[in-house]
């Protein structure tokens, strides 16, 4: 009897730890009722987001101009130090690129980092930020994709190091470092800086690049937009806060300049990877870069950390 | 008493070659401070915060011709691992790409110096059409062949 109920309490042991471990690397999605409010997107107003987005600078062809910007076939590699990832085929075909998901599964991919299978995302797309947006615009978003061409191109495998090579471990980073909401707290109203907030933190993603990681990967929010090594390559990218080391001399209009034509306030051009994200900075509506610039000139000061 | 001044002189020339080909680290270096003041002097007019003309725009589009027209020789096989650069390794791994931003560089000042005349653009319009394709390439090299800072 006794032998029997240690069998048991061991079965349950396991079944429950694996029911825990299955909870831990199986993404969450977007329930029924955060879905069902959200009405048809406007792909005008789309297009903003998808600026905004810089899905073109990781999804078209590197040297990309005009038109071909919207080609989202993918293919560019981004080699870090977990390995190579190739950035995938997201443009409307039916089969190579996501002309059969419907905004169900585009809109768990953008905020909760999950495949319409059911698997984890890498951050290296960076719905860590994109799950900042409203619904609403990610809808619009969608209209706007919906409008792009379809590109033939398979999607090939990235190729990273043990252990990231395993995608169902990307759940387990999930479960211990998204985080939602704001990645400051702001003890304002004002509705432009409030603005600049959601375009820097959202769909800008400025923080998946300007702010120091953690050995796992893991955005230190502790340091938001302090500047941090580059994910490719051996460069730095800079300090965006007012702290030293940072962009505390430079005013308001001097960073929508600078987002507007890629010059700093002493005439330094943008460079590195910098200059899709500026191209892409330019295409906003003038406000848009003022509000990031009041957000930027409004967030906690952080010296560079040491290096 | 002319001879050992000249011969010292000759031996000097000999030894003590230009910074130039001595150095081409700090020479480029100087080189890329020389189009940087000059772009502060460009943008700087095309901003509003100086006041335009012609001579200014003209020693500005001027300053980033020489650059364009000698940088070019200073990035030779071996300075990419000098202690004292800072420049991209990318130039090295990709020359041929690297010397075709330089020309298109070159191809813009070229442009630039040839309709500002001899009195320079004559007004700021003239300067700004001018001098847009050149800031241009500034970016365009930039985006590859500069070590992110």
């Amino acid at each position: 009897m006794a032998g029997i109920l240690r069998i048991f309490l061991a079965l349950v042991l396991v079944i429950g730890g694996g029911a825990a471990l299955y909870a831990a690397i199986t993404p969450d999605r977007l329930t029924q009722s955060e879905l069902q409010s959200i009405g048809e997107g406007d792909a005008v107003a789309g297009e903003t987001w998808f600026w905004a987005g810089g899905c073109s600078s990781c999804h078209a062809a590197e040297d990309a101009e005009g038109d071909d910007r919207l080609r989202l076939g993918g293919g560019r590699v981004l080699k870090t130090e977990f390995g190579d990832f190739v950035t995938p085929n997201i443009s409307m075909h039916a089969i190579d690129g996501i002309g059969a998901w419907d905004f169900t599964d585009f809109a768990n991919a953008m905020t909760h980092g999950v495949s319409p299978e059911g698997l984890p995302y890498y951050p290296a797309f960076p719905y860590t930020s994109y799950a900042r947006m409203d619904l609403a615009d990610i809808a619009d978003l969608w209209a706007w994709f919906r409008t792009l061409p379809e590109v033939a191109a398979k999607s090939a495998d990235h190729d990273l190091k043990f252990p990231f090579s395993v995608r169902r471990g990307v759940g387990i980073w999930q479960t211990a470092f998204f985080r939602e909401g704001p990645a400051v707290e702001l003890a304002t109203d004002d509705p432009l800086i409030k603005r600049g907030q959601y375009l820097v933190e959202g769909a800008g993603h400025c923080g998946e690049c300007h702010t120091p990681r953690n050995m796992a990967g893991a955005t230190d929010f502790s340091l938001w937009l302090a500047g941090a090594p580059a994910a490719e390559g051996d460069g730095i990218v800079p300090n965006i806060t007012g702290g030293s080391g940072g962009i505390g001399d430079w005013s308001e209009s001097d960073i929508a300049y600078y987002l507007e034509s890629g010059f700093t306030p002493d005439f330094d051009s943008v460079g590195g990877a910098m200059v899709e994200v500026q191209e892409n900075m330019a295409m906003l509506e003038p406000g848009d870069r003022e509000a990031v610039a009041a957000y930027l000139k409004t967030i906690p000061a952080h010296d560079s950390p040491a290096r | 008493m002319l001879k050992p001044l000249m011969t010292a002189f000759a031996f000097a020339m000999l030894t003590q070659p230009a910074l130039s080909a001595e150095d081409p680290v700090a020479t480029r270096k100087a080189l890329m401070q020389n189009n940087g003041a000059a772009a502060a002097l460009a943008g700087g007019m095309m901003k509003g915060e100086i006041a335009y003309s012609p001579a200014a725009g003209k020693a500005a589009i001027a300053a980033i011709n020489a650059t364009a027209v000698t940088m070019g020789d200073y990035f030779p096989g071996g300075s990419d691992t000098d202690p004292s650069t800072t420049a991209s390794p990318k130039i090295w791994e990709d020359m041929a790409g690297f010397q075709e931003e330089v020309a298109s560089l070159q191809a813009a000042t070229a442009a630039a110096l040839e309709v500002s005349g001899k009195a320079g653009p004559a007004d700021l319009a003239a300067f700004q059409e001018a001098m847009g394709p050149i800031l241009g390439t500034c970016r365009a090299c930039h985006e590859g062949y500069r070590v992110q800072k």
